[in-house]
């Protein structure tokens, strides 16, 4: 039973275009020309309850705007959408008294109040019961480690420890699903690793479904077992991360090292992609060829010194799909 | 009930937050009390020197001044930060925080963003208030005291009224500030004198486009016992509440469809 449902929505956003010149200017006190952008197209999915969902798209893709009308914050220009069972936009209340929410960089805090006041605050927006607030800040305290930064006004706090309160505080009432924008940003790597292990947990003991946007491929890898891409507005991509990789991913690549100058590789199903002064890359399906195939191949053929093998990163393969569709 | 203390724990997280600028608080109160200060005392002189403008002595103008200064503070507590700030917090993508929390937006603007810096227009204006009352001998009855109260409470309404209609543009237009600006308080001041000074066009503007002569200068004819209602019916001494209510009304119906055309901004 799908906690999300989405049915071909669509967003469209009107623009003010402004043209040069103070006479125009003045025009556009009276009159005002839109142009109409598409942000969301026709864009239809499910989520389960439970379920990790990255959504990943490149800047100005129409992530934000989908997850701002998943929130309520914005209403769709036509489609519909269900998020346990209500309407977002028309039922906004009751539809964050469900949700929690952290936009990335946006606080959820008060700047002056230390968090054990900004926790009571909450209690009472969310009408938490005295047990249950006592039993999730003591949980949420401890896994993310705010001990220590409890009683200090949050304007006095690290990025990281914000970035930990924002969880916590976007947490606190057990909302079934939870939408964070980029949770990971400007973070090092030990608060990334925090973060991503905290959600995980956060998943598994309380069902949370999470829903992350996110530049970050390792926060998909660490964290999601599903992703969702969309470019231009469009879903390019529904499905498990090893599926995504295997349906984009140029294959994997084997890097050789040899002592003669010419790397000779007989077999069609190898591509050599690069051959300098004895050091080669070479690309090869794993649905084509064996890698145990493909090594041996290689190792026939060559007087190897060196070999590696590498599985194909996502930041790699999106890299490259961002490229090749800035190409067309 | 519950949700009572909600909003006064926000108010008090306002407060607790001021003080720890209490400094930079207290220069701007203080700062704001003597403007206003010196308006007063400026049209007190001014209104002496000329013996009384279109008939009104210079403590019935103060009072009118007073009882315009106290509704405009009252609205300015709730409103300045919030709808006057709309088009700010719309810019930095507060609002849409504001649209993430189980709680009426209207509501939670209002009393999240309240503005301590009006009590110190408050004080000066009830100071105000107080001293022209006594002055011109307006008797203490009971009857008075509830129509200075209904009409600082509809006074209230209108000002609020206007601080959310030039608001509630910063949904189509992002910066609409400039709107505020003139009808707030470049129109605003025009009422600190009797509106019969002005010619007809000006007084049909106050009384029935962007309604401020219901703010004071009819209602304050109640206890000057004026018939100097230009060219309405005296009755409209006794309107000021209706037209508070009613602008009120209208001002949310207008909250409302701003707030279905929001577009949030790209982030």
């Amino acid at each position: 039973m799908a906690i999300i449902e989405v049915n071909r929505v669509c967003k469209d956003f009107h623009v003010h275009t402004r043209r040069p010149g103070i006479l125009s200017s003045v025009k556009s006190l009276f009159w005002r020309e839109y142009e109409v952008k598409k942000a969301v197209q026709d864009i239809s999915f499910q989520i389960a309850q439970g379920e990790l969902v990255g959504y990943i798209g490149p800047n100005g893709a129409g992530k934000s705007t989908t997850v701002k009308m998943l929130s309520g914050i914005l209403v769709p220009t036509s489609g519909s959408i269900l998020v346990d069972g209500r309407t977002p936009h028309l039922n906004r209340q009751e539809n964050a008294r469900h949700m929690g929410v952290v936009f990335g960089q946006r606080s959820q805090l008060y700047w002056d109040l230390p968090m054990v006041e900004t926790f009571d605050l909450y209690r009472k927006m969310y009408r938490i019961d005295e047990p249950r607030f006592r039993e999730n800040v003591a949980f949420y305290v401890d896994l993310l480690d705010m001990q220590e930064f409890l009683h200090r006004p949050v304007r006095q706090l690290s990025l990281g420890q914000k970035m930990r309160a924002n969880l916590a505080v976007a947490l606190l009432h057990d909302p079934k699903i939870v939408y964070l924008d980029e949770p990971t940003i400007g973070l090092d790597v030990v608060g990334k690793s925090r973060i991503r292990r905290f959600l995980r947990e956060v998943n598994e003991q309380k069902k949370t479904t999470v829903i992350l946007t996110t530049h970050d491929m390792d926060d998909i890898e660490e964290i999601c077992n599903r992703i969702i891409m969309i470019h231009e507005g469009r879903i390019l991509f529904d499905g498990l991360l090893a599926d995504f990789k295997r349906k984009f991913s140029k294959g994997h690549m084997l890097t050789v090292e040899c002592a003669q100058a010419d790397v000779s590789v007989p077999d069609p199903r190898l591509r050599v992609i690069r051959d300098q002064d004895g050091r080669a890359s070479i690309l090869f399906q794993p649905n084509e060829i064996t890698v145990v195939e493909a090594v041996t191949c290689v190792m026939q053929h060559n007087r190897v010194l060196d070999l590696g093998i590498r599985e194909p990163e996502i930041e790699e393969i999106i890299r490259e799909f961002y490229e090749d569709m800035k190409q067309v | 009930m519950s949700r009572v203390k909600l909003y006064l724990q926000l108010i008090l997280i306002q407060l607790q937050s001021m003080m720890e600028y209490r400094a930079v608080f207290l220069f701007g109160a203080v700062a704001q009390a003597l403007a206003y200060g010196a308006h007063f005392l400026l049209i007190w002189v001014m209104v002496n020197k000329f013996d009384g403008i279109a008939g009104w002595s210079p403590y019935e103008v103060t009072l009118l001044y007073g009882l315009n200064l106290f509704s405009y503070s009252t609205a300015g507590i709730f409103c300045l930060n919030s709808f006057y700030g709309l088009g700010g917090m719309i810019r930095s993508g507060e609002f849409d925080n504001v649209l993430t929390k189980p709680l009426n937006p209207f509501l939670l603007i209002s009393f999240r963003q309240f503005n301590y810096g009006y009590f110190s227009h408050l004080s000066l204006s009830g100071f105000v208030i107080a001293l022209s009352w006594a002055r011109l001998e307006i008797p203490v009855t009971g009857t008075n005291l509830l129509f200075l109260l209904v009409t600082l409470v509809s006074g209230a309404l209108i000002q609020a009224a206007m601080f959310i209609f030039t608001g509630v543009p910063a949904f189509w237009i992002v910066r609409s500030e400039g709107l505020a600006e003139i009808l707030m308080w470049d129109v605003g001041y025009f009422v600190r004198y009797p509106i019969t000074v002005y010619n007809s066009g000006i007084q049909i503007l106050l009384t029935l486009i962007v309604p401020y002569a219901f703010v004071s200068f009819y209602p304050v004819q109640f206890f000057l016992a004026k018939n100097d209602v230009c060219m309405f019916h005296p009755v409209f001494r006794f309107l000021s509440p209706v037209v508070g209510a009613a602008m009120f009304a209208a001002a949310y119906r207008f909250w409302r469809f701003g707030l279905d055309r929001y577009e949030s901004t790209g982030s």
